[in-house]
């Protein structure tokens, strides 16, 4: 968590998607922006790009306010895919609430999602997160594409992990806003425990997802 | 962790930022400035809990209440907001050039708050980046010191393995010669035995046959002497036992037989200390007592002792040591040979045998030339000897080495008193931490 300041009666999340190179992070934030309703949300900010190719982060601000008036914000990044960029995704990944991790479906790519999932392991335990705690969701991308790993080995490979996998065309628009709902909803989850939402902020989980995941009409 | 446990992470995103943070005074102050000329006086600027930022707004309202403000986002949420001194400008034209203002500001701030972000990650990255690179060097730094030294100590290295190889070789090949040796020396041994066997049986016979031929010759002459021959016959008789010098035979052949017996029990006693000294029927380790292997070395040397030589045998009991007794007669064998050849005349060697504490302690004294101080530490190593080319190989002391330490046992030479060489051989009763015999 980034903040969360008691007597300001306010709270920051953070939530960073994930993966290898040219995953298709960014055209979720992209399609995000575009299919949510604009209420309680911010405008989409992309930092500098190199030939579309994220170098530093996205950014997309949501907000709400609980009914005890605890306001929360929640900031959902991108991280940059490219190898090289291991010190920004260092950055970002520092203090997040949930993590989704975004793999290419393509089956020349499997390799790079191994490496970039085990990047994504070994960058949480360098910043202190413990992967087995963090909310976090798979989301297997680029499903219209052809030559793809087959539904029944992502189910097969991810099944025995319990981390529900999403399969989504970000290009087309699909499995984006379940790739999110299910982040906040295992989000929701941790931070009830630790924060009592419910209890002390009377906030439900089914608020909390619609307001976030709510498609604008 | 992966980087060496030394990552240390104190910078991250996400961060809020107040627009006081965002905006400089430089930057606002011309807007303000701008909407003023532009007919919209006394705008200011405050913060969302309605402190004033930037104008001339001393009458500052909480925002919210003050009709005529207008918000400023950052990150899509209020950040604060830019209001009127006088509300009444804030209509038509007015107020149109508000909103222009706080759009502007919004902008600003937005345009404002990503420059800071690139430029905070670059900063972060590239002082990352360099402090990697210096952790790098450093490694770099250790890690050709250390291929130095190993560069250095490569030479040295190899003289000592490859001394340990030529000692190793060495013990192998004298190991294997000692079984060969040893096992023609049984071989040997045992063809001995056979014939032996029935030349001391034969001979024992050949006693009790002689004997009786004497009795029985004993017999004759003293019924001859009775009478009953005639005078000629008996001068014959006489003269021809004379002749034959019976008397002094029959008076030799007892000493005879005695001395053929004796040598047959000395040729007996020698094939079996050859036997137990070779030690070839034994596999492996045995109980042993060490005394008893000294005196089979002795009798086994017997033919090589210098003329007057002295051998003073200092032995007390001593419990019996697991060892493989065959090396360990070759090791007496080695230094007892090294005694004998340190000095040919008038050479009186001393040794003893005794329990220290734990250990067993053997001394070989001779009074030979002694060992130089500087040649006491090479005098172990393999072809190292002080002897003339062709009569030692330098070898035994090492052999002497290698059975003594393999047991975990210590050899040190020490200075006689009065002038010679004194070897101590310490060996552990029990062999707890230390590896078996090799």
């Amino acid at each position: 968590m980034i903040e969360f300041d008691a007597d300001g009666n306010r709270m920051v999340l953070k939530l960073v998607y994930y993966g290898p190179a040219l995953s298709g992070k960014t055209t979720n934030l992209l399609k995000l922006h575009d299919l949510l309703a604009r209420e309680g949300r911010g405008e989409l900010m992309v930092l500098d790009t190199q030939n579309d190719r994220t170098i530093f982060f996205d950014l997309l601000p949501f907000f709400l306010t609980a009914p005890s008036g605890l306001r929360i914000k929640v900031k959902v990044y991108t991280v940059p895919g490219q190898v090289q960029h291991d010190a920004t995704r260092k950055a970002v990944l520092q203090r997040a609430d949930g993590v989704a991790f975004i793999a290419d479906s393509r089956r020349a790519e499997a390799k790079n999602n191994v490496e970039s999932f085990g990047n994504l392991e070994r960058n949480l335990s360098i910043v202190g997160i413990d992967i087995d705690k963090l909310p976090l969701v798979i989301q297997y991308n680029k499903r219209d594409l052809p030559d793809i790993t087959p539904d029944e080995e992502v189910r097969t490979i991810w099944g025995p992990t319990g981390i529900p996998v999403v399969l989504a065309s970000a290009l087309e628009g699909w499995g984006v806003v379940e790739t999110f709902r299910a982040l906040v909803e295992r989000t929701y989850d941790t931070l009830d425990r630790k924060h009592a939402l419910l209890g002390t902020h009377g906030l439900t989980r089914e608020s909390f997802v619609q307001r976030l995941a709510c498609r604008a009409e | 962790m992966d980087d060496g446990g030394k990552t240390r992470i104190d910078y991250f995103v996400g961060m809020d930022r107040s627009l006081g943070e965002i905006l400089s005074d430089s930057e606002v102050a011309p807007l303000l400035a701008a909407a003023e000329r532009a007919g919209l006086p006394g705008a200011y600027v405050v913060d969302p809990k309605g402190n004033l930022l930037w104008g001339n707004g001393s009458a500052a309202a909480p925002p919210g209440e003050a009709a005529s403000e207008r918000t400023i986002l950052v990150e899509g949420e209020p950040a604060g907001g830019v209001a009127l001194a006088d509300p009444a400008p804030a209509e038509g034209p007015g107020e149109a050039l508000l909103c222009l203002l706080a759009d502007t500001l919004t902008a600003m701030a937005h345009n404002n708050l990503k420059r800071m972000l690139t430029t905070e990650v670059h900063t972060e990255v590239v002082n990352r980046s360099y402090e990697e690179l210096l952790e790098t060097n450093r490694k770099l730094v250790v890690s050709e010191q250390r291929y130095r030294e190993l560069a250095g100590n490569l030479e040295i290295k190899v003289r000592e393995r490859t001394e340990e190889l030529s000692r190793a070789m060495t013990r192998l090949l004298q190991q294997e010669k000692m079984a060969s040796v040893g096992q023609l020396a049984a071989g040997v041994a045992h063809e001995v035995n056979n014939p032996l066997a029935f030349v001391t049986s034969n001979v024992q016979t050949l006693k009790k046959y002689i004997e009786r031929f004497l009795d029985m010759i004993a017999r004759y002459e003293r019924a001859c002497e009775k009478g009953g021959i005639p005078q000629p016959e008996r001068d014959e008789l006489r003269k021809h036992r004379e002749a034959l010098r019976l008397d002094a035979i029959s008076r030799d052949a007892g000493e005879l037989i005695r001395q053929t017996q004796e040598g047959t029990e000395r040729v007996r006693k020698i094939v079996a200390d050859l036997k137990g000294f070779s030690h070839v029927d034994e596999e492996g380790e045995a109980p042993a007592d060490l005394n008893r292997e000294i005196e089979r070395t002795l009798s086994v040397l017997a033919h090589e002792v210098p003329p007057g030589a002295e051998i003073d045998r200092r032995l007390s009991p001593l419990p019996s040591l697991v060892c493989r007794p065959g090396l360990f007669c070759q090791m007496f064998l080695n230094l007892v040979r090294n005694a004998f050849q340190a000095r040919r005349d008038g050479l009186r060697l001393v040794i003893r045998t005794a329990v220290s504490g734990d250990r067993i302690v053997l001394s070989f004294a001779d009074n030979g030339p002694g060992v130089p101080p500087a040649l006491r530490t090479r005098i172990f190593e393999p072809f190292f000897t002080t002897r003339e080319v062709g009569k030692g190989k330098g070898l035994g002391l090492t052999m002497v080495y290698d059975i003594v330490t393999s047991h975990g046992g210590t050899i040190e030479v020490e200075d006689t008193p009065g002038g010679g060489a004194t070897f101590v051989v310490k060996l552990p009763i029990q062999r707890g931490g230390h590896d078996k015999v090799r």
